[in-house]
């Protein structure tokens, strides 16, 4: 630790840390363009100027600056505000006077900062530069003549994105900012340039001149187009969400967001599930909320028990499943299943299908091995963090992939293969990535559902625990073995149960005729060709597609913008989010439906609200009494005895698709396009 | 239309100083009876047709009545740009209702914040 002292203010800060960040914990706020908590210092703008006593140059720019036991900083003076000055006179030369129709505006660092450095009055006549703006794809607007080419956006692609996308051609007051080569970004966390870029020149395109920042008002939410549970604020105009940012949140997220979790919203407003329907002579028809509600229950209580089954989908809260499972368990039917995929989980310890090591604990890892998953696509916020651990220069961070590839994973990886045999060679020691696992001291081995997925998951699942306990990934303080999920409800059913027992049937047992009356909670990825045409299907979920127009009943729900829910991400993380706007037409929150349908069948339940169907959730699995924290059993056990044989096909990747992979994406424009784009780039010229 | 207490009020002590366009009466006390203005004043009144509220008084004699001149304006002064006068429509069937008013059909353009419902023919 170095003492610095800051206008007087002592405090102390690590070794090597720049003065900036001293300046930050003596509570002083320095102006800055270029500097970013989250990238390499760059220390090209020179706006972070601070005076260091006893200096040869006392002028220097803070962020780049290392601070040395003792140091006197000042940071304001009347020479300061005068360097602060000439270099906001520097930046303002080229820069547009176009705040009134800039996007930026009103969230702008350089209009915030003009007001404390700007002068009132240009002194400059020569003629200002121009710069082309860049085809940066459907996503990201650019206007480059408003870059003051701090070059975050560069360094944001080359350090967290790692796609080096973005880079800039000549020199001086000439530099631009460009993707080189006119096409789309491939980076699944391109959106995040948008927050990252002070000013105006790269700004959201599918809600350009949509608001004001103004005029926003602001929900905390959780994300949940994948499994990590990003932390998000749901920015809001009446009853309509305009924009989602990510929130800070170092555990889960840092400060990034997936490009779906961000661009999907406009698929909130289409295919939108509205009011109750009910199938009369083989046609649906619009019914009231009472008559729907008596429809389902008088049907229920027809069937005999065991024919009655649930299905959870992939973007449920935690609150419906409870109730569903509830209702149905409580007709003494135990036919409920939260996979759409039949993956299969060991369910006898939570351990056993979460992110052991947690999404944090990746940068403590110093040997990864990745098996049938592909994390850029099923969890682009997580894959961010590997290749974090990946770039630190402490330690060498080796990894390696069995499965198939689509893309480039954005590090340097070691590809073993695509065939599930190689766990046993591994196992056997007869591979030599064992023994860069064997001789980590905290290896890390993450088992994605392109091998869960499968005939032989079990198989796969067993012997890959008997690896992670043979390199000794899970030991007293360090559990590397770990379950990626890429569906935001899977955890949080798994928990409360939401899995057949007992007798209980499975999603392909369901759907291949084993039940009369089948309630899908939002399940859309089913595949439900196979089901009967007697089967009673309820749907109750907030987009019509496949499901819906099979259906029965249609129940409308909630998106998770318009409840207040749980989530339990990949970690075991539980983490709440809160209502931003009201769902539209007669729709409602999913648990209050099944907790009136459960009234008029008249099945006991122990929730009459909100508060009591979490207090019963807690009651139910006390890991959801507390929010926010990832507890999770160190110890996995596994007994050796893996048996059964591989099957011959490669491990695949999980998602095909990244853009659509559900309700909400796939009714989104904006991803369709993008999905074309990527996809299927010959049938779409970049414009 | 006027109560009786009026019609024997305006027989016994109106005069009758001109009518308007549309045909309404209007009086004016015989004697300077009241106190208004700072001095004492003749009582001046309207006797309307039936069913009208006081915004159907034309502002030519509406000036008049509240002793803002000492006679009405003459139709002939309108102007041909001046919109002709009508009275406050709140309430009858002529009354304004905004775009999407349930009292108009309920239907409106399309505006920010609106969604598309799914329907089963998609």
């Amino acid at each position: 630790m170095a003492k610095v002292i800051v206008d007087g203010i002592p405090v102390e800060v690590p070794n090597g840390s720049s003065v900036l960040q001293a300046c930050e914990a003596a509570g002083k706020e320095i102006p800055r363009f270029c500097y970013h908590d989250k990238l390499s210092v760059a220390g090209n703008c020179r706006m972070c100027m601070v005076e260091i006593t006893g200096a040869r140059k006392p002028l220097v720019s803070s962020c780049s600056h290392p601070v040395m036991e003792g140091m006197h900083v000042t940071t304001d003076s009347e020479t300061i505000r005068t360097a602060r000055r000439s270099t906001m006179e520097l930046l303002l030369i080229n820069h547009p006077l176009d705040c009134p129709i800039c996007d930026q505006g009103g969230e702008c660092d350089l209009q915030d900062q003009a007001v404390g450095y700007g002068r009132d009055c240009s002194r400059y006549t020569d003629e200002k530069r121009a710069v082309v703006d860049k085809y940066m794809g459907p996503l990201i607007r650019t206007v480059m003549t408003r870059c003051i080419q701090c070059t975050r956006c560069i360094r944001f692609t080359n350090e967290i994105a790692g796609t080096a996308e973005l880079g800039g051609i000549y020199r001086g007051t000439s530099l631009e900012i460009t993707p080189f080569i006119e096409q789309s970004l491939v980076s699944e966390l391109s959106g995040n340039l948008i927050d990252v870029c002070p000013v105006g020149a790269l700004t959201s395109k599918p809600t350009a001149f949509h608001y004001r920042s103004w005029e926003l008002k602001n929900t905390d939410s959780i994300d949940v187009v994948d499994a990590v549970g990003t932390n998000i604020m749901l920015q809001i105009r009446g009853n309509e969400v305009m924009r989602v940012l990510p929130r800070k949140n170092d555990d889960v997220n840092e400060e990034w967001l997936s490009d779906k979790g961000r661009f999907s919203l406009d698929g909130l407003k289409r295919r939108r599930l509205d009011r109750p329907w009910i199938k009369k002579n083989g046609k649906l028809v619009e019914a009231s909320w009472t008559e729907t509600i008596q429809y389902v229950a008088d049907k229920l209580k027809t069937v005999a028990a065991d024919r009655i089954g649930a299905i959870a989908g992939d973007l449920c809260d935690a609150e419906s499943m409870l109730a569903l499972k509830h209702l149905v368990n409580g007709l003494g039917s135990a036919n409920t299943d939260c996979r759409q995929d039949n993956a299969y989980y060991d369910i006898s310890e939570r351990g056993n299908y979460v992110f052991n090591s947690s999404i944090a604990g990746i940068e403590d890892a110093d040997a990864l091995l990745v098996i049938g998953s592909f994390p850029r696509q099923e969890a682009p916020v997580l894959n961010a963090r590997i290749r974090k651990r990946w770039l630190s220069l402490t330690e060498q961070f080796p990894i390696a992939y069995i499965g198939e590839l689509p893309d480039d994973p954005t590090y340097k990886i070691d590809h073993l293969g695509e065939s599930p045999e190689l766990i046993n060679e591994l196992l056997a020691g007869n591979h030599a990535f064992v023994d860069i696992l064997k001789n980590a001291k905290r290896p890390m081995i993450i088992l994605g559902h392109g091998a869960l997925i499968r005939p032989d998951s079990k198989v796969i699942f067993e012997k890959t625990m008997a690896l992670a306990n043979a390199i000794g990934a899970v030991s007293e303080d360090w559990n590397g073995f770990n379950i990626l999920h890429h569906a935001a409800s899977r955890v949080a059913g798994l928990d409360l149960g939401f899995i057949p027992q007992g007798q209980g049937k499975d999603v392909a047992a369901m759907i291949n005729g084993g039940v009369d009356v089948l309630w899908m909670l939002g399940a859309d990825e089913v595949d439900i060709s196979t089901l009967s045409p007697e089967c009673f299907v309820i749907y109750q979920g907030h987009h019509g597609e496949r499901a819906a127009s099979r259906a029965d009943v249609i129940l409308p729900g909630a998106t998770y913008t318009e409840k207040s829910g749980t989530y339990v991400n990949t970690e075991g993380r539980v983490q709440r989010s809160f209502r931003a706007i009201c769902p539209p037409g007669e729709a409602k929150e999913e648990w209050s439906v099944i907790c009136s349908i459960g009234q008029a069948l008249a099945v006991e339940q122990p929730y009459q609200n909100l508060e009591t169907l979490r207090q019963y959730m807690t009651e139910v699995n006390p890991v959801f009494a507390q929010c926010g924290l990832v507890k999770n059993s160190v110890a996995v056990s596994v007994g050796d005895g893996a048996q059964g044989n591989f099957e011959k096909q490669p491990l695949t990747a999980v998602i095909s698709d990244y853009f659509l992979t559900n309700s909400i994406s796939r009714a989104s424009l904006t991803m369709n396009e993008c999905s074309k784009l990527r996809y299927a780039p010959s049938a779409e010229a970049a414009e | 239309m006027t109560t009786f207490g009026t019609r024997l009020h305006t027989m016994f002590k109106g005069r009758l100083v001109g009518k308007d366009a549309d045909g309404r009466s209007y009086y004016e006390s015989r004697k300077q009876n009241r106190l208004g203005g700072g001095e004492l004043r003749h009582e001046r009144w309207v006797i309307y047709k039936k069913g009208e509220d006081p915004s159907a008084v034309p502002p030519e004699w509406w000036v008049w009545l509240h002793h803002g001149a000492d006679a009405a304006v003459p139709v002939s002064k309108r102007h041909p740009w001046q919109a002709s006068y009508h009275a406050n429509a709140t309430g009858t069937a002529k009354a304004y209702h905004p775009q999407g008013s349930d009292y108009d059909g309920g239907k409106r353009a399309k505006a920010t914040g609106d969604y598309e419902s799914w329907s089963p023919e998609e």
